[in-house]
């Protein structure tokens, strides 16, 4: 493939992830949040088979279908066990308010972008450039993830904080050796499956699951 | 060939408690195999204490000294919790708190637990020990939310997020050393790989900058599951409401295999950057840690919790003891991890029995448990002796001898502050035992009947004040082990 | 003649057709969005000159003044209309080359357009009116969330030109046909289209069309006009709306603007114009059909959100040069 036409399409598929990163943070319907998240995943699995074409990589080939079926497919399938669940679908009352949230977005993407300037000039190329947008990914989930109430949007943070580092890995090293990159994808996967089990416990056992409620254990 | 032993026979009697119904002898059987494992860690220090370390599976395991020391600890500890299972969970069952079903469930977690951990310290590659150490929060949420209360489940859903995003931010870490070991100039890509080895051997030609930003990445991410400050907050609600057993091998010995994880990449950064910035950052996590650990317990109400922040104080001597970073101060901390290990999951041990014959974790509620029930407090309170640091337990000597080697490379303003916040501490811990256990109580004393409880603390307390005035079976392995990563 | 001979002589033409444009040509468009939007929901609807009649009728009408206002009132109506026009005149509508090019540049065009923005919010405090008051708070709270989205998203352009000037960009993205569709263009789009929508007072940042105490914005603040003061202040809004429109055509779709020297160009760049503006303000109206207006406490959401993208426009601009 084409240089101009390789760097583009790296370009639109790594900014696609971070601007679905963004839009979770925007929209305040917990369905909406889970489909951004959904397109992320595509997006990710997309980066990675265009990365995987470009270097004639098998394993990063098998990575992004992996990734594909993992974080595009099943994750958002068990997230959905978890909408059934809690009762409520909007995000209506987060820490810091949705505008507030945004610009502190806004803030974060410039930090990414200073914080990876090393990274990048270690190893210049099309791919490392764009290591800025995996880094503001994960800052924007660490956000999302302290800020919200919801159930699944703490889980929703903590997966864009993994797919942020799954881009950086696939940007900066073009994967890492394919065992642990399987390992990796296979414990989000189990991470999500834990989450989803404990929310069904609790609400099996108690009525809801309910964070606002969970405030029994403190100093 | 051993070190693949000591994997799968955990993982074998995990799949014999996942596949047969529950009964008592799988309790038992659990014991067995960490017993095995034990024998097996024994083993491998003899073997690598003076000779090379071994390898297994194409070198997928490797066991060097370090590697085998801390089969030996995983071994230690988790024959003592898994002593527990078959009372414990014939209790449950009686009590109608768990069914045979969970029981066994409880069981293939444990085990799975276990060798989780056994696979942690035994990899070479870097990657897998990131998998493995990512797989034992995924084993053990479920060990953490057992009772299915409300106050477990929220325990256990704060530990799996906390501890999530510090292994990512692991992960994010590893990541960016494969990034600089790949432009290294040195390596030719078909040769770079996570080894330990390999990146040790071209250490010196690492990117500083990159290398800084992994380092701290992974002191954060790691120092998430090892439970030091400022990501410490999941340490006490997990601790306390997890069932004591789990406790015992989760504050024991899970916290100390993330230690061995930053260990070994601290001995990468010491190679790459020279010893100032890793030192740096870990006196920093030290310090604070022990700062938290001594503010929390001042006016802790829980006695569960206060073993559990007795845990953050100690992983905090550790990484004071990590950043001093010479032979003597890592063979120190290692000794710290192994009596560290004996004398919490005594204490856990003993303190979900108390839970079970009071009924209650609150340290208020509980007095004069020396007088009611002499064996058991006589345990606990032999066990606190030991956890703050009084000879003849080996904690003392682990202590001091971390001080000295501080104090030698220059860092006595550390053992000065450290010094503060244990006189905090040890204040604290004994107000509140002298609140349980002392006082009179007309009532008869109850005695304990359980032999199983009684005989294996008892021996890991008598273990410790041994190792604590003769180091001499583990002196080779210690100074063997210490060499592997000391600076 | 078909060539000019000096290029200020040029300038000084072109300047003045496009101003006569847009003053004709805000209100048409206005007139076209009303006339989608009324057949979108099944409507004939009003002629789309029907503004431009409505304008030549104000400004036949004796002029008002409350009571107590000051010479604010008096004036805000020029200093709408004159800042909107000169504005028209420097920004690279239908050419390059503009009269006062040289200073054409991104933050001069926003100023001015700021200093309309301004002085309306200023008189509408001026009568002393609740109306007057609630309008000016409302549309300084919009405003003030829209010129730092505006700002970034042209500022990322302007990286990728290496430069803030306005007709400068224009033309560099006539020379570079593959610049439009990086994804810094496509986020810097998005943004604009936020900020332009929030800017002009449309659906759903504001309904042109209500004089509802609760949702009024810019309504609100021009109650107190009446005549000709009223005809300069609703062709003042039709310029911004017209420019706006303009502007955000021709830095994203930039062909058909006149780069060279000549007169029949010119005239083909008007038509091309035309064409481009229509075709946006008839994409603007069905969005409006589409959407129902924002509670004013969610408004800050929707341009913080084109805040956010146009700042990913710029750092992504940054990573990838």
């Amino acid at each position: 493939m084409s240089t101009s036409f390789y760097v583009g399409a790296l370009e639109l598929t790594a900014g696609a992830v971070l601007v679905c990163a963004v839009m979770t943070l925007w929209r305040r319907q917990v369905r909406t949040i889970v489909t951004m998240l959904r397109f992320q995943g595509v997006a990710l699995a997309a980066v990675a088979g265009v990365l995987a074409w470009h270097e004639h990589d098998l394993g990063l080939a098998i990575t992004a279908a992996l990734v594909l079926a993992v974080k595009g497919a099943l994750v958002p399938l068990l997230l959905r066990r978890v909408i059934r669940l809690d009762p409520r679908s909007r995000e209506t009352a987060p820490l810091i308010n949705v505008p507030a949230s945004l610009v502190s977005a806004a803030f974060l993407i410039v930090v990414s972008y200073v914080v990876s300037s090393k990274l990048t000039a270690l190893a210049p190329s099309a791919a490392t450039r764009l290591v800025p947008i995996g880094v503001a990914t994960v800052l924007v989930g660490y956000f999302m993830l302290v800020t919200r109430r919801r159930s699944v949007s703490q889980i929703v943070g903590l997966l864009l904080v993994d797919n942020g580092i799954a881009l950086v890995t696939f940007l900066l090293t073009a994967g890492v050796p394919l065992i642990v990159e399987l390992g990796a994808t296979l414990d989000v996967l189990l991470v999500v499956v834990v989450l989803q089990v404990l929310v069904v416990n609790a609400g099996a056992q108690h009525g809801s699951f309910d964070l606002d409620e969970m405030r029994e254990l403190h100093d | 060939m051993l070190s693949l032993l000591a994997l799968v026979i955990p993982l074998l009697m995990g799949v014999i408690a996942l596949v047969v119904p529950w009964r008592r002898w799988i309790g038992w059987g659990s014991a067995l195999s960490s017993a095995g494992v034990l024998g097996i860690g024994i083993a491998l220090s003899i073997t690598t204490s003076s000779h090379a370390p071994v390898s297994a599976l194409h070198g997928t395991l490797r066991a060097d000294a370090l590697s085998s020391f801390m089969v030996v600890v995983i071994g230690t500890v988790s024959l003592l919790a898994t002593l527990q299972t078959p009372r414990v969970m014939r209790r449950e069952i009686a009590e109608g708190i768990t069914t045979a079903r969970r029981a066994s469930y409880y069981v293939v977690l444990m085990q799975a637990f276990i060798t989780c951990m056994l696979t942690a310290v035994l990899a070479a590659n870097l990657g897998v020990l990131w998998v493995a150490v990512e797989a034992t929060t995924i084993a053990t949420t479920f060990l953490v939310s057992h009772s299915r209360t409300k106050k477990a489940i929220e325990a256990s859903w704060k530990y799996v997020m906390l501890c999530s995003v510090g292994i990512a931010l692991a992960f994010l870490g590893t990541v960016l050393v494969y990034f600089a070991a790949l432009h290294s100039g040195v390596a030719t890509p078909g040769t770079v790989s996570l080894n330990w080895t390999s990146l040790m051997a071209i250490a010196p030609h690492l990117n500083h900058g990159v290398m800084r930003l992994a380092i701290t990445l992974l002191v954060l991410g790691y120092g998430t599951k090892v439970g030091l400050a400022p990501t410490h907050s999941w340490l006490a609600d997990a601790h306390s409401q997890a069932p004591a057993p789990v406790s015992a091998l989760m504050s024991g010995v899970l916290l100390t295999v993330a230690f061995y994880a930053l260990l070994r990449f601290k001995a990468i950064a010491d190679a790459a950057l020279g010893v100032d910035f890793p030192r740096a950052l870990f006196i920093v996590v030290g310090l604070l840690s022990l700062l938290v650990a001594a503010i929390l317990l001042i006016a802790q109400r829980d006695y569960k919790r206060m073993l559990a922040y007795s845990s953050v104080e100690h992983m905090g001597l550790l990484a004071l003891g990590a950043a001093a970073g010479s032979s003597l101060a890592i063979a120190a901390v290692l000794l710290h991890m192994l009596g560290h290990g004996l004398t919490k999951s005594t204490l856990f041990i003993s303190s979900g029995e108390i839970a079970h014959a009071e009924g209650t974790t609150e340290i208020a509620k509980v007095k004069a448990l020396l007088a009611r029930r002499p064996v058991l407090g006589g345990i606990f309170g032999c066990g606190l002796i030991a956890l703050l640091g009084f000879p003849p337990f080996s904690l003392f000597i682990s202590e001091f001898t971390m001080a000295r080697a501080e104090v030698n490379v220059g860092l006595w303003w550390v053992v000065a502050l450290s010094l503060v916040f244990l006189s905090v501490i040890f204040v604290s811990i004994t107000n509140h035992a002298r609140h349980m256990l002392l006082g009179g109580d007309s009532s008869v004393a109850v005695p304990l009947n359980a032999q199983s409880v009684v005989v294996p603390l008892v021996a890991a307390l008598a273990t410790s004040s041994f190792m604590g005035v003769s180091a001499w079976p583990l002196l080779t392995l210690l100074r063997a082990a210490a060499h592997v990563v000391a600076r | 003649m078909t060539h000019v001979g000096t290029p200020l002589a040029y300038a000084i033409i072109a300047s003045i057709l496009q101003v006569a444009l847009i003053a004709l040509g805000g209100p048409l468009l206005m007139g076209l969005m009303a006339k989608v939007r009324a057949r979108a929901e099944g409507r004939v609807g009003a002629p789309i000159h029907q503004p431009l009649r409505d304008l030549r009728k104000l400004m036949g009408k004796e002029r008002l003044r409350a009571q107590h206002s000051s010479a604010v009132l008096a004036v805000a109506p020029l200093v709408v209309f004159g800042s909107t026009a000169l504005a028209v005149a420097i920004s690279p509508l239908v050419t390059t080359h503009p009269l006062l090019s040289a200073s054409a540049d991104l933050f001069v065009i926003v100023y001015l357009l700021l200093t309309g923005s301004v002085t309306m919010a200023l008189a509408g405090l001026d009568t002393g009116t609740v109306f007057g008051g609630m309008g000016s708070s409302r549309a300084i709270t919009v405003g003030a969330l829209a010129e730092p989205a505006l700002l970034v998203a042209v500022i990322a352009l302007s990286i990728q030109a290496r430069t803030s000037n306005l007709p400068a960009i224009v033309a560099d993205t006539i020379t570079h046909p593959v610049w439009t569709s990086t994804p810094t263009r496509i986020l810097a789009l998005v943004a604009l289209v936020i900020v332009v929508i929030a800017e002009t007072g449309r659906l759903p940042v504001d309904n042109p069309n209500t004089h509802l105490e609760l949702t009024m914005i810019h309504e609100a603040m021009t109650l107190e006009y009446a005549g000709s003061d009223l005809g300069l202040v609703t062709l003042g809004a039709a310029m911004r709306l017209g420019l706006l429109f303009a502007l955000l055509m021709n830095l994203f779709v930039p062909w058909g603007v006149a780069t060279g020297n000549s007169i029949p160009w010119l005239l083909a760049a008007v038509v091309f114009l035309a064409l481009k503006t229509s075709l946006l303000a008839a994409a603007v109206s069905l969005i409006e059909v589409h959407s129902a207006k924002l509670r004013l406490f969610r408004v800050p959401e929707l341009l913080a959100g084109g805040f956010v993208l146009a700042v990913l426009a710029v750092i992504t601009q940054l990573a990838t040069r």
